[in-house]
């Protein structure tokens, strides 16, 4: 086996791991507060990248990615609060029964409006923002500019995030709600209000990722679909809910699709993903980091 | 009450006559459907589907304005997308055949559709044209209702086959999606490797369409160190593998050549900036080309109503609309065995020669192939009309650039 194209392949799959571990983050967050799977979160990556593109065609000009970035995720979050408030907060207020069917059939509906609404909006073809940086190496890896900016930015809003929840208040009241929504409540916090902000930056998650991603994958409407894939892949691998999951869930999702394109074929790099799913539930249905249901 | 009957024939004949005469205009006035199955949508090619709507309206604007067909009647398509894929082609064609009416249907672009789509046709009895649609089996399975102007994919390999011979390659890796179309390709391109006697080694790669990140492939093809590689992308997936192959510092270096014209179309400099330089494609038109009374006035329609150089898939649909109306003229009727018999019997005027249908062997069934030529971008933002053509020889204006190494 070649040495240096094995670091080349396990570069490529822990940059590209780390990027979707962003999506995987999201989607685990608003899991973690609201109990609820979040089928749309592809077509808020999708809508990421076309914010971003406007930004940068429109109004910023093509070299300001990095002003448009966090324009995007906040257009992104609004949306995403907006979302919540119309669409979801009636299944918690209203006392609906089944609860999972309704966020099922609700985020699907979102699914497919998203994306016909952007080939309305857009037209169906592809668009792709200007590179963001020149192409670099990085080791041994030639890499694209782009790629490597998406690298270092994930690196930052996964600190951020990381700060976010470990660090501040509302920090403190998303943990608490992630562990008992009715605890928090007798505390005195707005579970409500917690499930909008936590839907919001569970999509502007997405939104970066998508926004980020753009020059590399380019903006269409069907974009976000498998990074959807990739991100529900690696919260199953890393465990329902947990964040430090989603994180390692990438990495290890990345890794073992570079070692299993460097061992068998790279044509089947998404098989290899689901093969250790596959194995890893066996072993441990509630993933790596994932927790028992625990009922009183 | 022998009399009362006289009358009342009397009256019937005459209401039978005003009958008729109310009715026949009012016939003369029906539209003649020709449906319009085409991508517009993700997954498929939606630009191409684009390209193909503009030909086929621009074609049933002109019949219509010469007097329409059958006598006066006007054409009126039908547009549906088919996004690519075989379900929403078959509820497409459904929809045209069994609730529009369409008496033909064209726009065929991705090879798995059509595949769907042909036996329908069958059923309903109504000519289907692949516009863009390559893959030989189309034509292989001898299907009465099945016609193709597009080239098959055995011929683009031969002349891809021919192209690596000349230029003395010796190892030339293919990226191929997993549709109808890419491993078809590849079954065709490893078949013809061994009967053309190629010199050169051959690696071909499979990808899912789906998929986004290209660089595990695009790597393995890397180390292998080829001299050429071949992109059987469809749509977005060829601008993938452009921009990562660039990425991975695989291409330009090693010159790349793309399996169909996606490159001529105005959107590809946007996509992909100067990463975009240096690549080849097999294109079916170039604006040099001398075309037929029918193309020219069909080319310098496009260009004063669109500002740019129709493509392709424009001057086909525009044919495949045109020979429609002809071949329902010659008909005297919309039956689809009428057409059928009069698309094989009549000769055509197409946008670059005349078209004919012949029921020849393997897949040279009910099909007319364009010419193909290989034409390279060698600067950025390179128009379309200023790109040479690099092969076949007895065409060529200019030779294969390969990129200064870094």
């Amino acid at each position: 086996m070649d040495a240096f194209l094995l670091s080349q392949y396990v570069l490529s799959g822990l940059v590209i791991g780390v990027i979707y571990s962003l999506m995987a983050l999201g989607i685990t967050f608003i899991y973690g507060i609201m109990k609820m799977i979040n089928w749309a979160m592809g077509e808020f990556y999708m809508i990421g990248s076309y914010v971003q593109y406007a930004l940068l065609a429109t109004v910023l000009g093509p070299g300001r990615w990095w002003i448009a970035l966090p324009l995007t995720m906040g257009a992104v979050f609004v949306l995403g609060l907006v979302t919540q408030r119309v669409l979801l907060r009636p299944m918690y207020v209203r006392g609906i029964e089944r609860r999972d069917e309704y966020a099922t059939i609700v985020t699907i509906a979102l699914m497919v409006l998203f994306r016909n609404l952007a080939v309305v909006l857009g037209g169906p073809n592809q668009y792709a923002p200007r590179d963001y940086a020149r192409p670099t190496t990085l080791l041994t890896l030639p890499i694209s500019g782009n790629r490597f900016v998406a690298l270092i930015a994930t690196l930052a809003l996964l600190a951020l995030f990381y700060l976010l929840v470990k660090r501040t208040w509302i920090g403190t009241a998303f943990r608490g709600a992630a562990q008992n929504r009715v605890g928090i409540q007798t505390a005195g916090v707005d579970v409500l209000r917690l499930d909008m902000l936590a839907f919001g930056v569970g999509v502007a998650l997405a939104a970066a990722a998508g926004a980020l991603l753009a020059p590399d994958f380019l903006v269409y409407p069907e974009g976000g679909a498998i990074s959807t894939f990739k991100g529900f892949e690696i919260i199953v691998i890393g465990g329902l809910g947990s964040i430090l999951g989603s994180v390692v869930g990438g990495v290890l999702l990345g890794l073992i699709e570079a070692l299993g394109s460097v061992f068998f074929s790279a044509a089947y790099k998404d098989l290899y993903g689901f093969v250790f799913l596959i194995g890893l539930l066996v072993i441990r249905p509630t993933g790596l980091f994932g927790e028992r249901e625990r009922t009183v | 009450m022998r009399r009362h009957r006289w009358l009342a024939s009397a009256v019937a004949v005459l209401t039978a006559i005003a009958g008729v005469g109310l009715v026949a205009p009012a016939l003369a006035q029906n539209p003649v459907k020709i449906g319009v199955l085409t991508p517009l949508s993700p997954p498929g090619d939606a630009a191409a589907g684009q390209f193909i709507v503009r030909g086929a309206k621009m074609a049933a604007d002109d019949v219509n304005a010469r007097g329409g067909v059958l006598g006066g009647r006007k054409i009126e398509l039908v547009v549906e997308d088919d996004s690519g894929t075989p379900e929403k082609g078959v509820a497409g064609f459904r929809k045209l055949a069994s609730q529009d009416r369409a008496v033909a249907v064209i726009g065929q672009f991705h090879s798995s559709v059509m595949g769907a789509v042909q036996d329908l046709a069958e059923q309903f009895k109504i000519p289907v044209f692949s516009t863009q649609a390559s893959a030989k089996g189309i034509t292989e399975r001898h299907l009465a209702y099945t016609f193709r102007t597009h080239v098959i994919d055995p011929d683009r390999v031969t002349i891809w086959n021919r192209w690596i011979k000349q230029q003395g390659f010796k190892r030339v890796a293919v990226l191929a999606e997993n549709t109808d179309y890419g491993v078809g390709v590849v079954e065709d391109t490893k078949k013809l490797f061994k009967t053309m006697d190629v010199a050169a080694e051959l690696k071909t790669v499979m990808f899912d369409r789906a998929v986004v990140d290209l660089t595990p492939q695009l790597l393995e093809i890397k180390s292998w160190k080829p001299d050429l590689l071949i992109n059987v992308g469809v749509g977005t997936p060829v601008y993938l593998i452009l921009k990562q192959a660039s990425d991975v510092a695989l291409f330009p270096a090693t010159p790349m050549l793309v399996s169909y014209d996606l490159p001529a179309r105005p959107e590809f400099w946007k996509n992909l900036g100067e990463k975009g330089t240096y690549v080849t494609f097999i294109t079916y038109y170039h604006p040099t080309m001398k075309l037929t009374p029918r193309g020219e006035a069909f080319r310098t329609k496009y260009r004063e109503q669109f500002k740019e150089d129709p493509v392709y898939g424009a001057l086909n649909g525009y044919a495949q609309i045109t020979l429609l109306a002809d071949a329902l003229n010659a008909a005297r009727s919309e039956a689809g065995e009428s057409l059928v018999k009069a698309l094989l019997a009549s000769k055509f005027e197409g946008w670059n020669g005349t078209i004919s249908f012949t029921r020849g062997e393997g897949p040279y069934w009910q099909q007319w192939t364009p010419p193909m030529l290989f034409m390279q971008y060698t600067r950025p933002e390179q128009v379309f009309t200023e790109a040479k053509i690099i092969f076949p020889p007895e065409l060529k204006t200019g030779d294969l650039l390969m990129a200064p190494k870094k």
